[in-house]
């Protein structure tokens, strides 16, 4: 879901830009966050609850929640909502609390 | 509220729960305790919640390997329906130097004697219990496997549940104003929500210790300072023990919740009641955290907070009476130390309050160790 057209801003040009989630290749545009991205690419399931396991999706939208907190490259709890997609990037669901 | 009481106790942290709740388990009636603001609003609730026996006074050692056994058995003796969440993985001490090392030989001594499971670690050993420490900044190390750290907020909530059922009167948002002393006898404490006639007043009022001690008319020789704490985001566990170290001046605990819990002391911090954090603290902080135990410094601060150490010349709590004014109690000058040693500072007070012979010697602990004479015994190990 991606909007195409809209009164004042362009959307054109946008180059794809190819990352990895759980290891399957995806491909989002350039100036997506991670979570836009996946978003887009139909991934709504961004992490779970840490007690009872729940699906947790886009939530605040803005860093403050930890709804979107993932694996990113190796690192733990990446707030993606809010962090600009790269090449090549590693984006992995996050198990539990996340591991230093 | 009551106008009467048998005991009443200033102070809602860790120390007057319990000693409300050990007074009313030895028959005490009528006991009210006040509060100023809610329960856990001062050090208690502000503190980063160890529990050692690795002390370097004998007086300290009793005290906190006393209250360890305790603590093994809150929730069964209190029967509290929460979690205490007591993690008792130890506490692993690191030192710098080999004056430091020297130090920690001495202190396992004292400790051993004493029946504490304290050793001597090389800082290999020590790495092998604290994988992520950085043995580069490390020297020696000490390890007592007993030691931990438990929830103030759920432990102070234990004991004024337990307090409750025997009968003890909580009063919350009610600030002592004045204490009423005749013919050198404690006669009355007088709040903003009204005075209550008592023969005994118990002074746990932790920061302002002092402060209450005036309203008495007892000079009790304790100052506050601030100490500052911040927390991280949870992680899955990497750290069993508290890790201490007086030469970095840090402690860092890594909760059950998963979320590290660290502080240090601050020598330039005034004398006073102010509670602010400081950006120099979380700077220092930062710096020496990522120093000792490199990983956690990829962790987010969540927040920072500031509380009081209550300081007594010796850092060794006062804990009794004095013959200037009957009547009136205290138990203050825990010198940050306050919350592992509640369960013994409930105990001793209610034995000396109710007459009964007090479980260990008080020699040590009593306000008129200070009575014009010089210090000799003095806890050092203290961040």
């Amino acid at each position: 879901m991606r909007i195409t057209e809209h009164p004042i801003l362009s959307f054109k040009g946008k180059k794809p830009v190819v990352f990895f989630y759980n290891g399957q290749q995806l491909v989002g545009k350039e100036g997506d966050t991670i979570a836009s991205a996946l978003h887009a690419a139909g991934v709504k399931m961004l992490s779970e609850s840490i007690h009872l396991k729940r699906p947790r999706g886009f939530y605040c939208a803005i860093g403050n929640c930890a709804s979107c907190n993932m694996v990113v490259n190796g690192e733990p709890n990446v707030r993606t909502c809010i962090t600009p997609l790269e090449a090549n990037m590693d984006v992995r669901m996050q198990e539990g609390k996340g591991r230093v | 509220m009551k106008n009467k009481a048998d005991v009443v106790i200033i102070g809602g942290g860790i120390s007057g729960v319990s000693i409300a709740y050990n007074l009313a388990k030895m028959g005490v009636k009528d006991i009210v305790l006040i509060e100023r603001d809610y329960l856990t609003s001062g050090a208690t609730g502000r503190c980063g919640a160890g529990v050692r026996q690795q002390w370097g006074t004998k007086a300290n050692c009793m005290l906190a390997k006393k209250s360890v056994e305790f603590f093994e058995n809150a929730q069964e003796i209190l029967e509290y329906d929460g979690d205490i969440e007591f993690k008792q993985e130890g506490y692993l001490i690191v030192g710098t130097t080999e004056e430091e090392a020297e130090q920690f030989r001495k202190n396992v001594a004292l400790q051993q004697s004493l029946d504490i499971p304290a050793r001597m670690l090389t800082k290999e050993e020590a790495k092998a219990i604290v994988p992520h420490l950085n043995t580069d900044v490390v020297h020696t190390a000490t390890y007592c496997p007993t030691d931990g750290h438990l929830n103030p907020f759920t432990m102070t909530d234990a004991y004024y549940k337990a307090a409750k059922r025997h009968g003890v009167e909580v009063y919350t948002y009610t600030e002592v104003q004045d204490i009423i002393v005749k013919n050198d006898t404690v006669e009355a404490v007088v709040t903003n929500k009204g005075t209550i006639e008592t023969p005994v007043v118990v002074n746990a009022a932790g920061g302002w210790a002092k402060e209450i001690g005036t309203m008495a008319g007892v000079d009790i020789p304790v100052f506050s300072r601030n100490h500052q704490i911040l927390v991280t985001e949870p992680i899955e566990k990497i750290q069993g023990p508290m890790v201490i170290s007086f030469s970095h001046n840090i402690y860092c605990q890594q909760t059950p919740h998963g979320a590290f819990i660290m502080g240090r002391g601050d020598k330039d911090a005034t004398i006073g009641h102010d509670t602010h954090s400081t950006w120099q603290f979380l700077d220092r902080m930062a710096k020496t955290v990522t120093t000792l135990l490199p990983p956690v410094g990829d962790l987010r601060v969540i927040r920072q907070w500031g509380g009081l150490y209550n300081m007594s010349p010796d850092s060794q709590p006062i804990i009794g009476g004095t013959d200037a004014v009957k009547g009136f109690y205290m138990a203050c000058g825990f010198s940050g130390h306050g919350f592992m040693l509640a369960p013994m500072t409930g105990l001793l007070l209610s034995e000396l309050i109710t007459g009964k012979t007090p479980s260990m010697p008080m020699d040590d602990l009593t306000l008129s160790r200070f009575d014009g004479k010089t210090i000799e015994t003095k806890e050092t190990s203290v961040v």
